[in-house]
Parts: C-alpha cells; sequence; structure tokens
C-alpha cells in the first residue's frame, strides 16, 4: 500500500447490507482522492478478518465495484482502482444527478424552505468541498 | 462428489413431541458455500432441527440429510465430513487440553493431527492446562478445535454463542468465519442475535413455531425490503394498495408502509401519483422480522 492504508468501518445491524456499505465507502474514497487509480485495495480476506465479516459480503462488494468498473483486477496483485472514468457525457453524467436533485428539491419544499435558502444550502455545500479538494492538493 | 447438490437438506420434515408439533413440514436446502443462520425464539423448534439433521432424533415424517445421505443411517463417510458444535460441550473437565484433543481425535480415523495442534495454537488454547477451569469461551474455541481436527466440509453450531460475553462472542464468531475462509464451505448456525448473523452469515432461515417463514440472503433482504414515509399536500386514500404492501398505517396526508420489492421506478411512481415526499428508511434484520410479523409475536421472535 502506497499511503496510508483505507479503513473500513461496517455497521452489521445496519439496514444497509454490509456490502453496499463498503462498496459507498470504497466509491468515497476514491470520490475524495484518497485512493487513486493505481492503488491497491486490501484483499478480501484482509478486509473480512479485520471487520469480522463473511468474506462472501467483501467480495460481493469488490465484484459489484469491479462491474461498475470503479476497480479492476490486476492478474497477481489483486483489485486496483481504475483510470477515472471521464468518457461519460455531460447529458448521461446530469441524468444521473437529476433525481437526487429532484429529491432534494421536493424535500426542501416539503420542509418550507424557499428557493433562495435551497439554492443558499447548495452554495454553501459546494463550498465546503471545494476548500476541502483544495487541502488535499 | 455428492449425489445431491445439498449439504444440509430437510424435506417436509416433521418432528412431534407427544401431542406438540415441533416441526411442522420444513423443508430446507442449503447448498455449498452458505453461511446460514437458523433464527427463532426458544421453543421454535432451532434445536431439534438441528438433531433431526445430524441423526440424533428421528423424524415423524419427511426427511433429513447431510450430504445426500439420510441423516437417520449416516455412514462414517458422511459423519466425517460434518463438524458439530453443541450448545455447550460435553467435556471431560479432568483431562488437560491436550488429552482432550487426543481422546477424540481417536474416534477419527480422518483426524488431521498438524491441523489440530495448528488450530489450538492459533487459538491459543493452554494444552497443559486441565479443562474444567478454562473460560466459557476458550471450552467453546475447544469444541470448536474437537469439530473441525477432522477437516469437514461442513460444520453445524447449535447456539454457540449463547453462553459467551458480547467480547468472547464477537471472538468466536470471527474463528468461525476464518474455518470458512480455511475450506469448511457450509455453516449453519442457531441463534436468536440478530446482530450475530447479520455479521458473519450470508443467509438467514426463520423458524416460527415450527414452521420454516423465510429462507434468503441478507443483503437481499435488506435490499427488498424498506420502509417508506410518504407525505402528501392532501390527504391520502386509505387503502394505498402499493405492491408488495406488508404493513401500512395511512393517517391523513401521511403515511408509513413497509413493502416487500421497492425500486427507484415505484417510489417515482408514488411521488408522481400523490405528488407527494417520499422517505425511504433502511431496515436492518430485527425491523424487518417485526414489519414481516403482526408486532406481539414479532417482539417474541427476535428474542430479548
Amino acid at each position: 500500500m502506497p499511503r496510508s492504508e483505507p479503513l473500513f468501518v461496517v455497521h452489521a445491524s445496519s439496514g444497509v447490507p454490509i456490502y453496499r456499505q463498503l462498496v459507498d465507502q470504497v466509491e468515497a474514497l476514491v470520490a475524495g482522492g484518497r485512493l487513486r487509480p493505481g492503488d491497491l485495495v486490501p484483499s478480501v480476506r484482509q478486509v473480512a478478518g479485520a471487520l469480522g465479516v463473511n468474506p462472501m459480503t467483501v467480495s460481493k462488494a469488490w465484484s459489484r465495484l469491479e462491474a461498475d468498473g470503479v476497480l479492476i483486477r490486476d492478474r497477481g496483485r489483486g483489485m486496483v482502482v481504475a483510470a477515472r472514468r471521464e468518457t461519460a457525457s455531460l447529458a448521461d453524467r446530469r441524468e444521473e444527478v437529476q433525481p437526487l436533485v429532484d429529491r432534494a428539491v421536493t424535500h426542501a419544499l416539503h420542509l418550507g424552505l424557499t428557493p433562495a435558502q435551497l439554492v443558499a444550502l447548495v452554495r454553501e455545500s459546494l463550498e465546503e468541498h471545494r476548500s476541502c479538494m483544495n487541502r488535499r492538493s | 462428489m455428492h449425489e445431491s447438490p445439498f449439504v444440509i437438506e430437510t424435506t417436509e420434515l416433521v418432528k412431534r413431541f407427544g401431542l406438540r408439533t415441533v416441526l411442522d413440514r420444513v423443508t430446507l436446502q442449503v447448498p455449498h458455500g452458505q453461511v446460514i443462520g437458523l433464527l427463532g425464539l426458544n421453543g421454535s423448534g432451532k434445536s431439534t432441527l438441528i438433531k433431526c439433521l445430524l441423526g440424533l432424533l428421528r423424524p415423524d415424517a419427511g426427511r433429513a440429510a447431510l450430504l445426500g445421505a439420510d441423516s437417520w443411517q449416516l455412514a462414517a463417510r458422511e459423519k466425517s465430513l460434518i463438524g458439530y458444535v453443541p450448545q455447550e460441550a460435553t467435556l471431560y473437565h479432568w483431562l488437560t487440553v491436550r488429552q482432550t484433543v487426543a481422546y477424540v481425535s481417536s474416534f477419527y480415523p480422518s483426524w488431521d493431527r498438524a491441523w489440530g495442534e495448528e488450530l489450538v495454537r492459533r487459538w491459543d488454547l493452554p494444552l497443559s492446562h486441565r479443562v474444567g477451569p478454562l473460560s466459557v469461551g476458550q471450552k467453546q474455541k475447544l469444541a470448536l478445535v474437537l469439530a473441525l481436527g477432522h477437516r469437514p466440509e461442513g460444520l453445524i453450531l447449535d447456539e454457540p454463542v449463547a453462553s459467551l460475553d458480547p467480547v468472547a462472542r464477537r471472538w468466536f464468531l470471527e474463528t468461525v468465519l476464518e474455518t470458512v475462509a480455511d475450506g469448511v464451505g457450509t455453516v449453519l448456525f442457531s441463534t436468536h442475535i440478530t446482530s450475530d448473523l447479520e455479521r458473519i452469515a450470508s443467509h438467514v432461515a426463520l423458524l416460527r413455531d415450527g414452521r420454516l417463514e423465510l429462507h434468503d440472503e441478507i443483503d437481499a433482504l435488506k435490499d427488498r425490503i424498506k420502509r417508506l414515509r410518504i407525505t402528501a399536500p392532501t390527504d391520502l386514500p386509505r387503502d394505498l394498495r402499493l405492491p408488495g404492501t406488508l404493513r401500512s398505517v395511512v393517517r391523513g396526508s401521511q403515511a408509513i408502509v413497509t413493502l416487500d420489492g421497492v425500486s427507484e421506478p415505484l417510489i417515482a411512481g408514488i411521488r408522481e401519483r400523490f405528488s407527494s415526499d417520499v422517505v425511504v428508511d433502511d431496515l436492518n434484520l430485527e425491523e424487518i422480522f417485526l414489519e414481516l410479523h403482526d408486532a406481539e409475536s414479532a417482539a417474541a421472535a427476535v428474542g430479548r
């Protein structure tokens, strides 16, 4: 492992299946730049041993991430982070985010936020992310 | 290798004690590779099912089988491919750990001595100590060594952690998982603690009053069964008629609905139809069981 080894935390009694928690955490580490293309992720055995969960569960998470193109199998080494997918068209990427935006808007309006307040929230969130990214690079 | 694709199998299994039907036509098929948790309240038939599988009890009707062979007539071959850890291991307290392993291994032609010694070392069992004063957790580990030394393909555990404290429980369960990684393909363990099951099992089977209510992958259950909180601008119809409804409570413009088979299009459909806000709650195993049953019996089914 080139940098500090990624840490995973799972809550067995959460309503979110353990494999999904792992998928989300790897995606977050990749999105946040903590795991970079070519980085090795720990083996199924290592993660299962460290977390005390069924190896099949970890293997399922890694397979899912492989199918989604987040990880690729590097023969002899194990699973590594894939090169970033910049190939998706703007339209595709918009389409992926649209439902999340719709939900946030509906929810905000239900709670009685004004459009201006909602826009302010989005700005703050963007600001937060930007400062995180700057700190990292 | 085996004629049956199932390591553990019951077909329409019935067991009665006097007038009481303890197992009521239980059909359960466990293929190689599953770590299956058998969940149910005390008296739901878990131990009876395990005893029928091991050939310790004779079914009144139907069949129990291990590795394709009838449990009541297990031959040495099948017995040598199965390991069993009872709720409380029968150990001779005056023997040392070393003597205990030597004594039990003498019954098994296929006992792998090096492997047995490796397990004892790995789990820090004191070879020269007498069994009597060992902690409950250490005794359970010793029982696991005794159940694994002949390198079984399948492992059956009857409430193996019932008498352990949380730390020992976690430790023991991780040890069981290690054995899966070491080649024990199939594990069935009974419990009434849902959190243990969620951590190490791939599948869950629920026994209730002697009937098998459910046998499914835990992840699939959690992905499928969700609770929706629906808030609409106007009153919702009293009867929402959403597909796969397990439980539905409508109060004015608000509803709480638990559905089996939740999908994005379904939720989008609900949002559209009632121009409502829908919040999706993930449910853990305990909550799923509470939703699957009426509140009273469900509270009992998940134990304490």
